[in-house]
């Protein structure tokens, strides 16, 4: 893990100090509401329904066991001893008191973490592969590429106030788990025939009310060019992305009112002038890579007798096996996915035990080293097969040890109108509906990967745009309706989805679900995922049955 | 009728206008029948920028022998959030809470009379 | 007259401003005039004919190459924040600066705050004309407050990473 120095450590003190301040002129009121917005903005404090929200940045996902208890404590302490993981890889607070925001920085700042550009028009946290530094399919370390541009990035003079938010994801396999394409920025690793590392630049994705899959503007960006590239991006994108109009002053309106190729020519041509100064030094990229060098792993069998005998014995064991251990590039040594969606619980949701449960098994069987994925779960990234029966016992007592990865009941829900001031309709409870209806596990099995994904309005935060069954919350005349998309994918192979029919009604919402996994399980070929089928057959079959009674 | 509502500044809490004063309950909460005094009194509110942030009136409507906000957002605003029925005002319990969490008709998610039209 | 403070030697100093900012559709004043670019393409080789210095408004959306070339006999950049939340003026400062080679003064001018002063030197301004009401102590101190910065900017100043190789 990259440790924090001296002088990452002086700027977030700088940060936690100069907010304490802001805080007592609004308090004093030498500042108006307005003023202040932008700057409690700035540093992710947000006015929901019932409290202040405070988004708690987790850059490119990675925590360690002590940042994660620090999490829990202030959960405990400031907050209603619970946290929510986001699809941004953050951490939001919600029962959040003003006048404690400054000392929640400083506990923050304690445990080298902050709040700085979770909000705001500028470059937010930078994501990452969750995966990054265990699985077998990377050809670099995206943490390396991430951490560097969360320094590039934090406090940009330039940069700090563009037209609308940025988000960059990065990621360096060729399965992707951050979303890349529907990022602002999306970064795929590549590595050429020479063996020089590069990325692969898709610019101008996003959701909101105008969803696009991003585009390629470059094919192979050599990795040591990569800020002086993003600095080129960026300023095209600050000079001429619309400031008339908030919901077309995304770089996604400008990349497509240009045309990707056109906005190429101008980053390039930007770039040109740029030149490399603008780059970091090669011994600036060595020493944060140091910090990513591989734990030492213990040279283990593939195959632990420990771990399959226990399988062998225990059900559960073998369903979490199945569902939420994945293979790690050593041997002997596995990736466990933490699910927080547990049945009937809030999507993304850990309480202060269980951020503590968590804390404990990263320092005792996972190389302290904990991820969180943008389908809120967490990830133990290096746990020893012959671990993960200890690891699946501990989890399982602290109820998290679902084993639904990737299957129906593993919901993305975005805080809905139970929290959020945007909100058009409740998205929560649609969740633990659907989860409540497939809660058969056999059944969620055998309908394999299926990825639903629940907005509470057209914003977007819970990736309804992508989810191979979005949902998303309207209002009719003042009540909660649920729209139904089909056939997106915020993955490789990214795709917005086709808005199915009508919305329906709240009560209808988990049947209608039910009735277009029964048609993909009449319809489907072998292999076929829900996503899959929906591709081959067309909306048809299902919009057919989820409309046959209406008129 | 109408109610007057914000958030307080320093921690965000859910409050309504009573008399002059912020009551955290919207039980507590005084109603106005008629527009004149309503506005008056979001008129005081207003000059208060550093006790509630943004002030504004919400409608209501009966609900069995009580009033309860007219829009589903200002319901949950006044209850608290569903997902977590041990959160917020609603924990409290009582008549008003029963109604609120009973009442149907909702009639907009968003109940803020004056934003209606800024937007 | 607004306040004005000027970075000079490292230092905030509150200063007398000697310009005075015409509107296109005000007369001409005498003396040091700032002028919108469209004010200056009209009438700029006149004004400085007659021996005056000149400074040039740029609105966000206007573009600092179409300055370029008259960046020689401009006395000062007046750069518009019209609000704050606009950043396009960060850009146009910077490429004053590093793509034009711009010395003479860059001010910042509209709904400045000090919130924006570090970014604001970071980019190369060097006159501010706040609108929060910030004396050069309050604006030398938020200029300040980061020990740390980790760009390359306008500014000179050694980024992390520079800091760190020391
Ligand atoms: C107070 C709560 C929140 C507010 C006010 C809020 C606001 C917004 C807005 C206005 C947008 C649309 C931006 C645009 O398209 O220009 C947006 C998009 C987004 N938000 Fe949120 N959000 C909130 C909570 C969340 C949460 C909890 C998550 C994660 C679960 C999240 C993640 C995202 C993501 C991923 C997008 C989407 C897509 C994109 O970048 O185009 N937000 N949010
Ligand atoms: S999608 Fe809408 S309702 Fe959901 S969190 Fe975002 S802004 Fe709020």
């Amino acid at each position: 893990m990259y440790v924090y120095d001296t002088l990452d450590k002086e700027f977030l003190a700088d940060r936690a100090s100069e907010f304490r301040e802001q805080v007592g002129r609004r308090l004093s009121g030498e500042i108006t509401e307005d003023q202040f917005k932008a700057i409690r903005l700035m540093n992710g404090l947000y006015l929901q329904l019932h409290a202040y929200m405070l988004r708690v940045a987790i850059p490119y996902g990675a925590l360690d066991a002590r940042q994660m208890r620090k999490l829990a404590e202030i959960a405990r302490t400031y907050d209603k001893g619970y946290g929510h993981f986001t699809t941004r890889t953050n951490l939001q607070f919600h029962w959040i008191k003003l006048a404690d925001a400054p000392d929640i920085l400083d506990e923050l700042a304690s445990v080298d973490m902050h709040a700085i550009q979770t909000s705001g028009n500028c470059i937010r946290n930078v994501t990452a592969d969750p995966f990054a530094g265990a699985t077998a399919e990377e050809v670099d370390d995206p943490r390396v590429w991430a951490e560097a541009m969360r320094q590039w990035s934090s406090l940009h003079p330039e940069f700090s106030f563009l037209p609308r938010k940025f988000k960059i994801a990065v990621t360096a396999s060729p399965k992707d788990r951050t979303a890349a394409k529907v990022h602002d920025i999306g970064l795929v690793m590549k590595r050429a025939r020479d063996g020089t590392l590069g990325f692969e630049v898709i610019v101008g994705g996003g959701m909101g009310r105008t969803p696009y899959v991003g585009s390629t503007i470059r094919e192979f960006l050599p990795a040591a060019r990569l800020v002086s590239y993003l600095e080129a991006v960026l300023r095209v994108y600050n000079r001429h992305g619309r400031r008339d109009n908030i919901y077309k002053a995304r770089i996604k309106i400008l990349v497509a009112a240009l045309g990707a190729e056109e906005f190429g020519r101008q980053v390039e041509a930007e770039w040109a002038q740029i030149g490399p100064e603008s780059d970091l030094p090669d011994t600036e990229l060595a020493r944060i890579r140091s910090a990513f060098a591989p734990t030492a792993f213990e040279t283990l069998p593939a195959r632990s007798e420990a771990f399959e005998a226990a399988k062998a014995a225990d059900k559960a064991l073998a369903r979490f096996a199945r569902n939420n251990v994945k293979p790690h590039k050593k041997p002997g040594y596995a990736i466990v996915e933490v699910s927080l969606k547990a049945i009937g619980e809030t999507p993304g949701d850990a309480s202060a035990d269980q951020m503590d449960v968590i804390a404990d098994l990263a320092e005792r069987y996972g190389q302290n080293d904990i991820r969180v994925t943008h389908e809120q779960n967490l990830v133990l990234p290096h746990v020893k097969l012959d671990d993960v029966p200890a690891v699946h016992a501990a989890l399982a007592a602290a109820g998290i040890a679902s084993a639904n990865i990737n299957l129906i009941t593993d919901i993305i829900a975005c805080p809905g109108l139970d929290y959020c001031a945007l909100a058009n309709a409740r998205a929560i409870p649609i969740a633990q509906d659907i989860a409540e209806h497939f809660r058969d596990q056999d059944r969620a099995e055998d309908v394999g990967e299926l990825k639903i994904k629940i907005s509470g309005c057209i914003n977007a935060c819970g990736h309804h745009h992508v989810g191979h069954i979005g949902i998303l919350g309207v209002d009719k005349k003042g009540e909660e309706f649920y729209q139904l998309s089909l056939g997106g994918s915020g993955a490789e192979d990214a795709a917005v989805g086709q808005i199915l029919g009508p919305a329906l009604p709240a009560h209808r919402v988990a049947e209608a679900v039910d009735t277009l996994v029964e048609v993909y399980l009449r319809e489907r070929s072998a292999g076929e995922r829900f996503l899959d089928t929906f591709r081959r057959t067309g909306a048809a079959p299902f919009k057919e049955a989820v409309y046959a009674g209406a008129h | 009728m109408k109610a007057l509502t914000a958030n307080r500044l320093t921690d965000g809490e859910v409050v309504f206008w009573n008399q002059g004063r912020w009551v955290e309950r919207f039980a507590d909460a005084e109603l106005f029948a008629e527009a004149g005094p309503g506005e008056t009194a979001e008129g005081h509110a207003k000059a208060q920028p550093t006790v509630v942030i943004e002030p504004y009136l919400i409608d209501l409507i009966e609900a069995g022998e009580l009033w309860a906000p007219l829009s589903y957002r200002e319901r949950l605003r006044a209850l608290g959030p569903t997902n977590r029925l041990d959160h917020g005002k609603q924990v409290e319990g009582g008549d008003v809470v029963e109604a609120l969490q009973h009442a149907s008709g909702a009639a907009r998610s968003t109940g803020r009379v004056n934003l209606i039209k800024r937007k | 007259m607004p306040a004005l403070i000027r970075f000079e030697g490292g230092r905030m100093t509150a200063v007398d401003d000697p310009f005075t900012e015409i509107a296109d559709d005000e007369g001409m004043a005498p003396g040091d005039v700032i002028i919108s670019l469209t004010r200056f393409q009209a009438e700029g080789e006149r004004l400085l004919a007659e021996g005056r210095s000149v400074g040039v408004r740029l609105e966000p959306a206007e573009e600092v190459e179409a300055l370029a070339y008259d960046l020689p006999r401009i006395a000062l950049v007046a750069l518009a924040f019209p609000k704050y939340r606009d950043g396009r003026a960060y850009t146009s400062a910077r490429l004053l600066r590093e793509r034009c080679g711009y010395k003479g003064e860059v001010r910042a001018v509209g709904e400045v705050l000090r919130e924006q002063a570090q970014f604001m030197v970071r980019c190369g301004v060097d006159a501010f004309a706040p609108a929060d009401g910030s004396s050069a102590e309050e604006w030398e101190q938020a200029s300040r407050r980061f020990r740390h910065v980790y760009q390359r900017a306008s500014d000179g100043r050694a980024p992390a990473f520079a800091e760190r190789g020391e």
